[in-house]
């Protein structure tokens, strides 16, 4: 079927995000412009105004109240989801790279870059408490000295913040005491994104080193491995498949000189048990930057280096393929 | 301090010890010292040996009269001065130090004192050029000098430039000198004057060398560099997948080599070369050569000739040394101006003589004994390039023209050096020899400019070797020649030709009789390379690097193309020696994305795709010339049939196979990783109530569990519709 392209962005799209129900999808982009869309037909609802630079993550409460953007203009701020009203605006030292609620949607958690002579930090702060914010004094603020934290989403109950780091590390953040619960290094580069599984029982990380990796949320069981030969941007579990979804291609600052054709900026579509691949969507002419399934599996968007972002609704052929096993 | 406590044995006299460490003690430490040292003397009675050669103790303690640190009379000293100061004795003046410096100069003129001086002035001139002489000698008898010298200079470096620079030095008609290090003296000395017969070196078995023909499948082996260079392995090449024989990490510094026949591997290290074989690939032999970058076999695999720019000296040529592979000797060492043309020896096919050419000369040297065929080399003014023919001792060499003299190829017979054709040829621009596999024919691509018209016409002259006088026939290209190749074991060629992106391949035929037919010309082809199988009649046209990769497969028999296919940026292809497959890879030596290296059916059909992280190069390990006979070929040939329907079943047998093995590895695969999800989503189920808790009561399990929440929204949708072209 033909994909909805949404065009709301003038620079190369960062994250990508589907509310709860997936009617839904958060844009932001390497522009000021939060938008917000209807997933079904790709109307555009309207935008959450008053970054003043690249905004390089969005999140959205499970009831679809609040939405949680972190930007490199310094600042973290919190929007009123339906009127785009901003609620709560939180400065920083460096950029914001990764945020989200918790599970409760009651936390919120936020990293820092390593930038300007400051160290990254994630940040804590409880929305119960009004005065975190107003003070900017976070319940709880944890430096991270060796790697920076390049992909972050909270782990199952709001237990925890799983976080991938520059060198390829994954550490588990205690949400209550801060303490490191969890360490694994099974990527060597850059992890670019983290998605956790609907159940939130395990997550798949997306990594410069060209892989993809299936993890156990809890115990940080190194499960699958997808390779490919480009770097991974972003990869998703599909909600009702044993599928995943790994976006990426030629880095984009070496996107220009190379054509097309050796970029390879499709969708990869892998089966999470085999490690094997089965489908490739084309589509966007720079590298994927985010993708994500829709909470019912049967569709899929992609926003990518070219500022496009892309919603697929499944063909038949895709909800009876099925695996000889 | 442990000397006062020791018992007066070891409290040496202090004039027997080296003045140093060990010695202060007593001497300069002071009063405790002195009054523990009468305490013992106390203790050990009045019975002191009068201790009166030890002055410089009387001097110090005046009062002591000096036996308070001498030894007992029964006293053994059974410490070494080694154990006590070997630190500082092992730097001793010798007596044989600076013996390393000492040169000795012989055939020195005789003079008289009266000359004795004019004689130091000249030795002096001479040898200072290599360092400071800092000692010399003229021995004289009868009021003459002996006419040999010693010289001796700061440093062992200097003699031995001395050694090497002035030895052989022409001083006059009479005197040559002859300067050998002093050290050397004893080693000539002792060389015996009868000569033992050198000892026998022990057998080195190091298995069967041949090991890999004996496959059950007849499967090939390769060799494949990866990691951009770090890693090394050796694979059985299988239709299912490669099977690994052997891997190591940084087996090589640049790249590997097989030898012609496939015995051995060479590997290139700093130091030189090493080659293995055998059934573990074990280290068979080694070649020390510092700084070696190129290499070649002789076709017989008894020598190998190594190429290093470092290392060459004016008097002992070490540029390219040639060696012998079995017992691993240097047989010969060669200057080398530049390694612009590799290899710069060209062997016979059978290893018997090798050739190089520089300016006007051809210089043929004959093997074992490595020297020049017939003592001389061959006068050829302006050769241009020579090649030895595949099959036979023929050497076919071109000179340009010259002024009125015509451009000349030349087909000359050796070891007799009879010249069995010349071909004269006007207006020449370029000329290239191009011998057929079996050396049943050359061509000589030459590019003309014929009188009165612009550009260039290449002609293709055809030298049918195995005819009486060796008839010549010429086909004509009006168009530019991108590649030419003849077919191994066959008597076709084909060449591409024409401008991009019009670019032809056309097949010709030699025939018996001479005629040379064409066969068949495709146009619009995308190729510039063209690779035969090494059994002939298939090939494979490669449009490498800028055009992307593009394959075709073509069968001369009937000339048709197979297939068409494209490996994008592909930038090597190498057929098996078999002629049953075909490697097309991209080497990260040309491009760093990608690479990987594909494995092809000779028609055309994809088997494999190996990524390989930084994949450099893949060899396939040739395979010596078949022992079989033209009429066992036939026969195989004729019964193909019966032998195929073997192999099909045994093809089917193994794909059935292969299947199943995948079916079942999927499907452990997924019983595992549903036991995995039965124990995580037991988990999930208990912690329901946690986030029902979390999430103020209301149940987000299942997409549509709180529909009743649930607003709803009237929307459109929009038909308009924008097509984007998106890739090719």
């Amino acid at each position: 079927m033909k994909p909805i392209l949404l065009q709301g962005h003038e620079r190369s799209i960062t994250q990508i995000k589907y509310n709860r129900e997936g009617d839904l999808l958060f844009t932001v982009a390497k522009d000021p412009i939060v938008n917000v869309w209807y997933s079904v037909n790709g109307e555009r609802l309207g935008t959450y105004n008053g970054h003043t630079g690249a905004v390089w993550c969005v999140d959205c409460d499970w009831d679809s109240r609040h939405v949680l953007t972190g930007s490199a203009d310094n600042s973290c701020r919190l929007f009123d989801c339906e009127t785009g009203k901003q609620l709560a605006l939180v400065n920083t030292n460096s950029a914001v790279r990764t945020c989200g609620f918790d599970f409760g949607g009651n936390i919120i958690m936020f990293s820092t870059d390593k930038q300007m002579g400051y160290q990254c930090f994630i940040n804590f702060f409880d929305l119960r408490d009004p005065s975190q914010i107003e003070d900017n004094e976070p319940y709880m603020k944890i430096p991270c000295n060796d790697s920076k934290i390049t992909s972050a989403v909270w782990g199952p109950l709001g237990e925890c913040v799983i976080a991938g780091h520059e060198n390829g590390e994954l550490n588990q953040f205690s949400a209550k005491s801060g303490e490191i619960v969890g360490n694994i290094k099974e990527h060597h580069k850059q992890i670019n994104d983290i998605q956790t599984s609907r159940d939130k029982t395990m997550f798949v990380t997306a990594s410069k080193d060209n892989t993809a990796k299936l993890f156990d949320a809890t115990s940080l069981e190194h499960l699958k491995t997808f390779r490919t030969e480009r770097p991974v941007n972003s990869a998703a579990l599909s909600p009702i498949y044993d599928h995943v979804i790994l976006g990426g291609g030629q880095e984009a600052m070496d996107v220009t000189t190379t054509s097309t054709r050796i970029g390879k900026f499709e969708a990869r579509f892998f089966h999470l048990v085999f490690e094997e691949e089965f489908g490739r969507v084309k589509g966007h002419f720079g590298p994927i930057n985010s993708a994500e399934f829709h909470p019912d599996g049967k569709s899929y968007s992609s926003g990518g280096e070219d500022g496009y972002v892309r919603i697929h609704n499944f063909d038949p052929q895709y909800l009876e393929f099925e695996f000889e096993a | 301090m442990a000397v006062k406590k020791e018992p007066p044995e070891s409290a040496d006299p202090p004039a027997e010890t080296e003045p140093g460490e060990n010695a202060a003690g007593p001497e300069e430490s002071g009063e405790e010292e002195e009054e523990g040292a009468e305490e013992e003397e106390q203790a050990e009675g009045a019975h002191e040996a009068p201790d009166d050669d030890d002055e410089e103790d009387e001097d110090e303690q005046p009062e002591d009269d000096g036996t308070c640190f001498s030894d007992p009379e029964d006293f053994v000293d059974d410490i070494s001065e080694e154990e006590l100061l070997g630190d500082l004795l092992k730097d001793r003046p010798q007596e044989a130090d600076g013996i390393d410096s000492v040169v000795v100069v012989d055939n020195v003129p005789q003079v008289g004192p009266d000359r004795l001086e004019k004689l130091k002035n000249v030795i002096h001139k001479i040898f200072s050029k290599f360092g400071k002489i800092s000692n010399e000698f003229y021995p004289d008898a009868d009021g003459k000098t002996k006419g040999y010298i010693f010289l001796e200079y700061a440093s062992p470096s200097n003699a031995q430039d001395a050694v090497k620079n002035a030895d052989g030095y022409k001083l006059d008609k009479q005197h040559t000198f002859r300067v050998n290090l002093f050290t050397d003296f004893d080693k000539y000395m002792n060389i015996s004057d009868d000569w033992e017969i050198p000892e026998k070196q022990p057998f080195k078995d190091f298995g069967n060398l041949t090991y890999w023909l004996e496959d059950q499948d007849c499967r090939d082996q390769y060799s494949v560099i990866f990691e951009s260079g770090d890693r090394t392995t050796i694979f059985w090449n299988d239709a299912k997948e490669p099977v690994s024989i052997e891997e190591r990490a940084r087996w090589t510094e640049t790249y590997v080599r097989w030898s012609p026949r496939g015995t051995y591997l060479s590997t290139f290290h700093q130091r030189g070369i090493a080659l293995w074989g055998g059934e573990k690939f074990k280290q068979i032999q080694r070649f020390s050569h510092q700084g070696v970058q190129l290499i070649d076999f002789s076709p017989c695999e008894r020598y190998m000739v190594t190429f290093s720019p470092l290392m060459d000296t004016k008097d002992d040529p070490q540029a390219i040394i040639i060696w012998d592979i079995l017992t691993g000797q240097k047989k010969r060492g060669f200057h080398c101006e530049s390694s612009a043309h590799w290899p710069i020896f060209k062997w016979s096919h059978d290893g018997k003589f090798f050739a190089r050419m520089t300016s006007d000369t051809l210089s043929i040297y004959e093997t074992p004994s490595m020297g020049l065929l017939d003592k001389k080399s061959l006068k050829i003014p302006g050769i241009k390039d020579f090649s030895w023919s595949p099959g036979g001792n023929i050497i076919a060499f071109w000179v340009p023209e010259d002024k009125d003299i015509p451009a000349r190829v030349t087909l000359m017979q050796l070891p007799s050096r009879q010249e069995i054709r010349v071909r004269n040829l006007f207006n020449v621009v370029d000329c290239k020899l191009q011998w057929q596999k079996n050396g049943d024919y050359l061509c000589v691509k030459v590019d003309r400019t014929p009188k009165g018209t612009q550009g260039v016409v290449t002609n293709f002259e055809i030298f049918r070797m195995r005819e009486k006088q060796v008839p010549v026939d010429v086909v004509e290209m009006k168009d530019g020649i991108i590649a030419f190749a003849w077919e191994p074991n066959g008597s076709k060629f084909a060449v591409l030709h024409g401008e991009v992106p019009r670019i032809s391949v056309t097949f010709y035929h030699v025939k018996n009789n001479g005629k040379i037919e064409l066969i068949k010309s495709y146009d619009k082809q995308q190729a510039n390379t063209i690779f035969w199988s090494p059994q002939g009649q298939f090939l494979v046209l490669a449009g490498l690097r800028s055009m992307n990769g593009a394959l075709a497969f073509v069968d001369t028999s009937d000339c048709t193309i197979m297939n068409i296919a494209e490996h994008y940026t592909a930038s090597d292809v190498e057929w098996d020696p078999t002629g049953r497959f075909v490697v097309t890879s991209v080497s990260w030596w040309s491009h760093k994305v990608d690479n990987a290296y594909w494995l092809w059916t000779f028609q055309g059909r994809l088997l494999q795709k190996n990524s390989k992280d930084r994949f450099c190069q893949l060899l396939w390990r040739p395979r010596p010339p078949t022992l079989l006979s033209q009429d066992q070929i036939k026969t195989i040939k004729k019964d193909l049939k019966k032998y195929s329907k073997i192999f099909e079943q045994k093809d089917r047998l193994s794909q059935t196979k292969a299947s199943k093995e995948l079916v079942d590895k999927r499907r452990t695969m997924l019983d595992d990783f549903r036991k995995f999800r039965e124990r995580a989503q037991g988990l999930y189920q208990e912690q329901k109530e946690e986030r029902m808790s979390l999430r103020g009561g209301v149940d987000t399990d299942e997409l549509d569990s709180n529909v009743e929440d649930w607003e709803e929204e009237t929307i459109e949708f929009f038909v308009t519709e924008e097509i984007i072209p998106v890739d090719e």
